[in-house]
This record gives structure tokens, sequence and C-alpha cells, in this order.
């Protein structure tokens, strides 16, 4: 696009801005990619390329419907994982970084706009015209329906055959009903159903039907079977009444059972199955429940929320101990003995390691151990030769082609146990991998997008909102059916005030250094140093600029720049310039339909 | 000419303030810097409860004058806080943007108040008193409140009990005597604590918990779970204290309860070493970790980790526990034994 189509006219005002939105540009230059991984870094934090900051613009101008179609275009899950997102783009949000105050709250958000839209909200499905091939989809879990989702909208016929009575994969069995309400996954799923994919339940592959006919059956074949094995601590008594595995214990709670847990419990592990197994044991009656780590709480793998509230429900977890046998009494557990470790350094990631103390051991009374140390896929049901990577299907790099011919893999059968965002991505990517090997051709590719934007009314105040903390229940209530949904949900009043406090990266201010005449008046009016005279810029490896080499000599400077990553998109620069050298352009990185 | 050492201790307390002294013993020219968020001079915490409640005056508090930094050259730059450290970089970001860059760093940050998870949800109605800043700040609202509610379960909550029934204050005292800090109560204790209390008019309670604090117009109304309803001016929560490390977290610097170091107190790192309330100590006899307690622990601390910086390598050992009474009753503990 042409300086000119950003040529922005105040005294026609917003009006005249709005009119001028029109024009749109693509690129697929490295320089922009590479532009938006640094100045977007939530959306590049998301392994599903979620747009963040447009659905968080969304809330803000209460298009709760809006934001929830943003966020489903690449994530089919909005309202489940807006609640149980291990939310890697927080990790990465500006509003996180050193004297920025914390991070925007992108989960709630993303929760808020299921939430608040109207309850005759419309769908919106991009439906690619049927192309006659049959996919087969082994697995119901959240990687194997994003994928058939992705492959119902792109025309193809999906069957997706579970092993278990119900759809959901891990959702459904393995995340307790008091972090995930099953109305909530019901009707995402539904969704994702009534594009007419055909789910046949309580089929085992294997058993009822082999791998090797779906493969002669079907045009292709994803597998999506998950992590669904527990690996074992090999301890002594671990065989005795009153063990369990994470896994296990989890999926038989979500099936009803009432596992007898007692009064003291140790979990042994520190990720989200391991806290999710002690909050459920504090549920079932138990009264002491610790977590028992071999490195140390800052080490685990989980966000500081949920460990909060394992906390609030009085969980202890102590850090550096290792479990080394557990005993028992006429076939129950009795009691635990446990042995002190200490971090060593490690030149790998994660770069400590937990070594045991020699006669460090000291002993806990026990009514039941968890053991939540991870899982590994299942592979027993392949009929046919296939390359393994250990545990896990091996597929080709940077792709979901297994070394069976028209057999896919995606998920954590692939990558080991992630968690839920990156199924949903994996998932996606794998259909539109098997799409193009059966039409032959990309239909969908990644792209930025840049259309010319109005300046934003972000102001400096909005810098300064506290994060709006999302209200849960009292302790009380949790614990009186274990099925109660422990946080409650923004109302539309905090979740305006938070989608406020987004910087809004994707907003992009730059300066026409051919047609600034270097009056300072945009850094006058700046409210913070996001206006540079810089001497030099540094240039990254895939040509985007990284930093600026600021001077304050003016023998020295070669431009007046926006540093975008300092830049708090209040506008007062586009105000201010008596030149309207300052555009504003909304870049985005998108998937671009190519049969367009 | 080779740029001088710049030695750094965060934290102003006793483990601090015994670093920089042998920094200072052992080594003339090098530059020394103390670093504290609180806005005043090394003072005893065991004085805050007569303190704030007018008993005492500032100077009192204090354990030594400014003057003694002046003429040991120890730079004091109080009320300026650490927000974050580059180990990597040998660099503390201060908040108020600052860099300071150190060629040994000693982290001496002692404890900040230990809230038990279960009144998480109540903590903007709490008021404690680990610090000067706080104390400050609470001072006010003491003298002003006629009925006070004290949640205690350490000895400090104990000394602001008898600097407040000189006040002539209304009060009601939750014995938190399960979680008791730092020392377990066995057992009669917690009941004879209760009875001496009460002989003394003060509403004692043991072992009830809080199920709810609401406020309204300046009133708190607390409910407990045994069904007890307390409405005071005031809520302090004296629980004791935990290592205060949630600035290092993050940094490459070993934490877990407190700042991971050996028996040398040194971190993972080789030029920062950790002493005091905030360091977590590995002991190699013991085959277990402790976590140090008390003035005199601190100060001990603090000059070992100093001398080992310096190139000694003293092996670090908490002193032996002394007996204090507690309301009548005796306590084992090393922590005050210093007074």
């Amino acid at each position: 696009m042409k300086e000119k189509d950003f040529y922005f006219n105040k005294e026609q005002g917003h009006a005249r801005a709005i009119k001028i939105i029109k024009e749109v540009r693509f690129s697929e230059d490295s320089r922009d990619y590479g532009y938006m991984a640094e100045n977007v870094p939530c959306q590049d934090g998301c392994p599903a390329i979620t747009n963040i900051p447009g659905y968080i613009r969304c809330i803000s101008e209460e298009r709760f419907g809006r934001s929830y179609e943003l966020n489903r275009m690449y994530n089919i899950f909005p309202g489940v994982l807006g609640r149980i997102c291990s939310r890697p783009c927080e990790k990465r949000c500006r509003h996180g970084e050193a004297d920025l105050g914390e991070p925007v709250n992108i989960c709630h958000l993303k929760r808020s706009a299921a939430d608040l839209k109207s309850s005759w909200h419309r769908i919106k499905e991009n439906l690619y015209a049927p192309t006659g091939y049959k996919i087969a989809v082994v697995g119901a879990g959240p990687a194997g329906l994003a994928s058939a989702h992705e492959l119902a909208t792109l025309g193809h016929k999906v069957t997706v055959f579970e092993a278990m009575e119900q759809p959901g994969g891990m959702l459904m069995h393995g995340i307790p009903e008091f972090r995930l309400p099953r109305d909530i996954l019901d009707l995402e799923i539904k969704n994702i159903l009534r594009l007419g994919v055909d789910l046949e339940l309580g089929v085992e592959i294997g058993k009822r039907t082999s791998l090797k006919s779906l493969l002669k059956d079907y045009d292709a074949v994803i597998t999506a079977t998950g992590c669904m094995n527990a690996f074992s601590a090999n301890l002594p008594g671990e065989d005795l009444d009153g063990v369990y595995s994470g896994l296990d214990f989890m999926m038989r709670v979500n099936n009803g059972e009432r596992p007898k847990v007692g009064k003291e419990v140790a979990v042994i592990g520190g990720g989200f199955t391991a806290i999710d197994c002690s909050r459920m044991a504090i549920r079932l009656g138990a009264s002491k429940v610790s977590v028992n780590l071999r490195r140390t709480e800052e080490n685990m793998r989980i966000d500081e929320h949920e460990k909060n509230e394992a906390k609030f429900e009085k969980i202890r977890i102590y850090g550096l101990v290792r479990p080394v046998r557990i005993t028992g009494k006429n076939g129950r557990v009795k009691s635990m003995t446990m042995e002190r470790t200490r971090l060593i350094y490690t030149p790998e990631p994660p770069f400590r390691k937990a070594v045991p103390i020699e006669n460090s051991e000291f002993t806990i009374p026990v009514d039941s151990v968890i053991i939540a140390i991870g899982q590994y896929p299942e592979t027993g049901f392949i009929d046919t030769k296939i390359k393994l990577d250990g545990h896990r299907i091996w597929t080709s790099s940077d792709s979901y082609r297994t070394s069976v011919k028209k057999l896919y893999a995606a998920g954590d059968c692939v990558t080991g146990a992630t968690d839920v965002i990156n199924a949903v991505a994996n998932g996606r990517q794998a259909a539109q991998e098997v799409d193009e090997f059966l039409i032959r051709r990309k239909r969908k590719k990644r792209i930025v997008r840049f259309e010319a934007s109005a300046p934003s009314d972000r102001k400096r105040s909005d810098d300064f909102i506290p994060q709006v903390k999302l209200p849960v229940l009292d302790r009380n209530s949790r614990f009186k059916k274990i099925t109660n949904e422990v946080e409650l949900g923004y109302d539309h009043e905090s979740a305006f005030k938070e989608a406020k406090r987004c910087y809004l990266c994707n907003l992009k201010f730059e300066i026409d250094v051919d047609r600034c005449i270097y009056c300072s008046a945009c850094i006058d009016v700046a409210p913070r140093d996001c206006i540079k005279l810089i001497r030099d810029v540094e240039v990254k490896k895939d040509g985007s600029y990284g930093d600026y080499e600021e001077t304050t000599n003016w023998r020295n400077v070669v431009a007046i720049a926006i540093d975008n990553k300092r830049c708090i998109r209040c506008g007062k620069c586009v105000e201010a310039c008596p030149m309207d050298c300052i555009s504003v352009t909304k870049v985005e990185l998108i998937e671009q339909d190519l049969e367009a | 000419m080779p740029k001088k050492d710049h030695y750094v201790i965060i934290g102003n307390g006793p483990a601090g303030n015994s670093a920089a002294d042998a920094f200072r013993a052992n080594d003339k020219d090098a530059r020394v810097t103390i670093i504290s968020d609180e806005a005043f001079s090394f003072f005893y915490r065991h004085k805050l409860p007569q303190f704030v409640a007018g008993n005492i005056g500032e100077d009192d508090l204090k354990v030594r004058p400014y003057s003694v930094y002046k003429e040991q050259n120890i730079r004091l730059r109080l009320g300026q806080c650490v927000d974050r450290i580059d180990p990597e970089e040998k660099i503390l970001y201060l908040r108020h943007m600052e860099k300071v860059g150190y060629t040994k760093l000693v982290i001496a940050t002692g404890g900040s108040p230990r809230i038990l998870p279960s009144l998480t949800s109540f903590e903007k109605h709490l008021r404690f008193m680990t610090g000067y800043n706080n104390a400050i700040k609470l001072m006010p609202e003491i003298q002003k409140a006629k009925t006070i509610t004290i949640l205690g379960g350490d000895l400090i909550s104990f000394e602001l009990v008898k600097a407040l029934r000189t006040m002539k204050k209304k009060i009601f005292f939750i014995f938190y005597s399960k979680c008791f800090w730092p020392v377990e109560l066995t057992g009669n204790m917690s009941a004879k604590i209760c009875a001496n209390m009460k002989k003394k008019n003060i509403e004692a309670y043991a072992d009830d918990t809080v199920e709810t604090l609401t406020e309204k117009g300046n009133l708190y109304t607390l409910k407990t779970a045994s069904g007890r309803t307390f409405k005071s001016d005031l809520v302090c929560c004296f629980l004791g204290l935990v290592p205060n490390i949630g600035y290092i977290i993050g940094s490459g610097i070993d934490t877990e309860r407190g700042v991971l170091v050996n028996e040398f107190m040194q971190t993972n790192y080789k030029d920062i070493y950790a002493c005091g309330d905030c360091a977590q100590i590995y002991d190699p006899k013991l085959k277990d970790y402790w976590i140090s307690i008390g003035w005199s622990n601190a100060g001990l601390q603090g000059k070992i980790a100093a001398m080992n910086l310096l190139g000694s390598s003293k092996v670090v050992k908490p002193l032996p526990k002394s007996i204090r009474d507690v309301v009548g009753i005796k306590i084992q503990t090393s922590w005050w034994d210093h007074f």
C-alpha cells in the first residue's frame, strides 16, 4: 500500500479514517514475519497463532460474539481453553515485562468472550466445497477433534473413532469438572460434529477394527490417540491398595467413581495432573494433601494461578524430595519413605537436575499415594510396521507424516504429553497437511496482513489498571460438590476493564521519515520513551528490525522512529504531528484462503 | 588502575549489616553498599510493637546511628527496592529504573509476612508488622482503633498484645497454636497461653480459624469456623515470616522455600551468597535443609557469608536454642535470645 492510502485527515476526524480502512496488503516477506514475532509476542507465543490483540480489542468494544469467533478460527475450543489453557501467551505479554506490571489475563478474557456472548450467537464456519475424500481420525481428544473440524471445513468426509464411550479425550476424562464444566465441553464438541463429522464411540482400534483396514478404507488416517498410559515410578510398594496413577485416578473420578483416599495423601509429580489429583483428593475427604517434587516449586510446569488455587485449598507443596519406597500393612499403603535431593547444574535444558542425597531418608505416614509423573502414548494398536521415537510416533521433521503411507499423527502421541492448546494447534496443522496431500496443493497459508487503522483510543491511565482478578468460589462452597466450578468468570465490567489493559501490540505506529520535518512534536507528547532519535538500527537475520541505537546528538540522527515495543497506542503522536506523517496500521498474522 | 570491587548487600537487617561490617573490616578499599526497601536505618524488630504503641520513639528503634556507616564508608541506599537480579550480567534492577552493578552480592532480605493460604483472600483487610515500612503505616491506625483483633501465631503477636494493653485497647486474640512460628507448641502449652491471656482480660481463643472477614465503614467483621463473630477497627496478622525471595524467582538463582545455599552460604552462583531469614541452607551432616531464624543466627551468617565471599571457607551452624518466656510459658528457641 502506498503512503497516501494511509493518509489520515484530522479535520475530517474518525469517520474519514474509517472510510480509508478498505485497502489491505498481504505479505510473505520474512521481515514481516520477524516483525510479528518481535512486536506481537502474545500471538507468537500461542501455538495456535490465535489473534489475541484482535479478540481482546473486540471485548473492549463489547463485541463478545466476534471475539469468540476470532478465537474459534484457530482454536476450536475457546470456552474450554478459556478455563484450562496453559497460557503460553501470557508469559510473552508485554505487560508482564519488567516494570510494566502483570500480564493481561488473556485466558480469562478468552473465557469471558465465551461466557458473555449471546446465547443465540451465530457460529461462523468457512466451508469449502465437498471433495469426496474420506478421512478417518483415531481419537476424539483435542487434537483429533481439532483435525476433524478442520478437515470437515475443508470439505472432506470425516469419521472419528474413539475408544471411550464419550468424546473429549483428556478434556473429558483427565481434567476435573471443577476446572472444566462438562456442559461447556459438550457444547463445543457438538459444534464440531454439526459439520457432519461422524463420531463412532467405543471403537477401540485393534479390536473392533484395525488400523490396516482404516488405511485401506479411507483416503488418509490421522492418529491422535494422545498419551493415555501413565509412567510408573518403579517404586517398591507401588502395587499396594491406595496407590494410584494420576491419570487412572482422574479417569475414575471423572467416570463417577469415588476412590478411597483416606486423610493423608501424598501426590508425586508437579504437572497439571498432579495438581488436579491433589485438589480432587481434598474434595474426596482428605485433610492433609502434599504435592512432592524432585526439584522445586519454581521449576513446576504449571502456572502460578494453579499453584495458588492449590495452596488456597490447603495443599502443601514440598520441593527437593524423592520417593524411595511405599510400605503397607495388610495390602494397604501405610507410609512412604522419601529422600532429600539437591539441585545440580546441567548444560542442557532444563539446566537443573535433582540428585538424591545419600542417607537422607525420612518416612511420612500416608493413606494413599498418587503418582502423577507423566504419561506416554499407546502404540499397541498400530498393526503395521511404523517408525517410533521412543514411546512416541515418529513424524518427519516439520510434518505430521508418519513412516506409513497415508498415515498422519498429531498431538500428544507425537509430542509426548504437552497441553491442550498445543494439541489443538497440532490437530489443525495435521489436517491441513492431509488436505494438501489429497488436493495436491496448499489451500491455506499463514501470511501477514496489513490494514490501515484509526489511532486507538487507549489512555496512558489504562497502563496502570491493576490486573483484574478472576472471582472464585469461597473454599467451603468449592467442596460442597466436587463438580462445583471454582472459577466464576468475569462479568461485563471486569472483562471490559481487563481488556483495556492490552497494549494492542498489533497496531503498528510508523513515522514516514521522508515527510518528517524532525520537529520533535511527537517526542514532546509521547507519554513514555516510545519515540526515539536513532542513529542506527539492528537488522536481524530475517531482515526485520531489532533494537534501535539511540542518540541525543542531532548531528547523528538518521531518523525519528517509533519503538512499537514501548508504544502504548495512545495516538498522541498522531494528533501532534503537523505533517500527518505518522501512520497506524493493523498488522495481523492470519491464515489466508488461497482458493479465494 | 583496576576498578574497585563493589560488594552489594540487599537487606539492612542483622545479616546485611554484619556482612557489610565484615566486608569493610577485611577490605578497606572496596565499595560497600547496602540497599534496603525500608526507608529507615537498621532497627530492632522486636521493639516495633512498643514503637507502634507510641511507648518508644524512632531513636530507640535504631541499632546504630548513621554516622557509623559514614565512618566505615559503607553506602546506605534506603527506601530503594530491588526488583530483579541478573546474575549473569551482575546487575541489580531497582524499582526506580536504576541499574546497579556488583562484583559480589549478599542477599539478606529476611522474611516477609507469612499468610496462611486460607487467609489469602482476606489479605487486603489484614495489617502486618514485619518492618518499619508497615509499622509506620500501622501506627496511626492503632492509635485510632478502639478494638483490635489479632491473628496470633508468633512471638511478636504477644509483644504487640503487651504493648496494646498499655494503651487500654480492647483485644480479641485468635491463637493459631497449630501453626505457631517458629517453634511448634507442644502438650498443653496453647491452652496455658490462652488461660494466661484471659487472666489479663484478653479474649483469647485457641485453634479457631477465620471463615470470613468483611469490611464496612472501617469496621471489620470476622467470623470464625466455630461460629464466633468479632467486630473490630483493625485486624492484625502475625503468623511469622517466610523467606522474602519473590524478586529472585526466575533470575536463575535457585530457590525453594528460601534462597538455596550450601553450608558456606553460597548460592548456585559463585559470587552470590545468601544469609539470614531468606536463606535455605543445606547441611551435609543433617542431610537436609534448614532455614535460619533469629537475630543472632542472621548476624553470624552475614559475617560468614562475607568472609567466604572474600575467600574463607567457614561452615555455618545454627546457634544453640535458648529459653524464652511467652506469656508465662517457657518456649525453647534460638530466636531473639540476643536481647
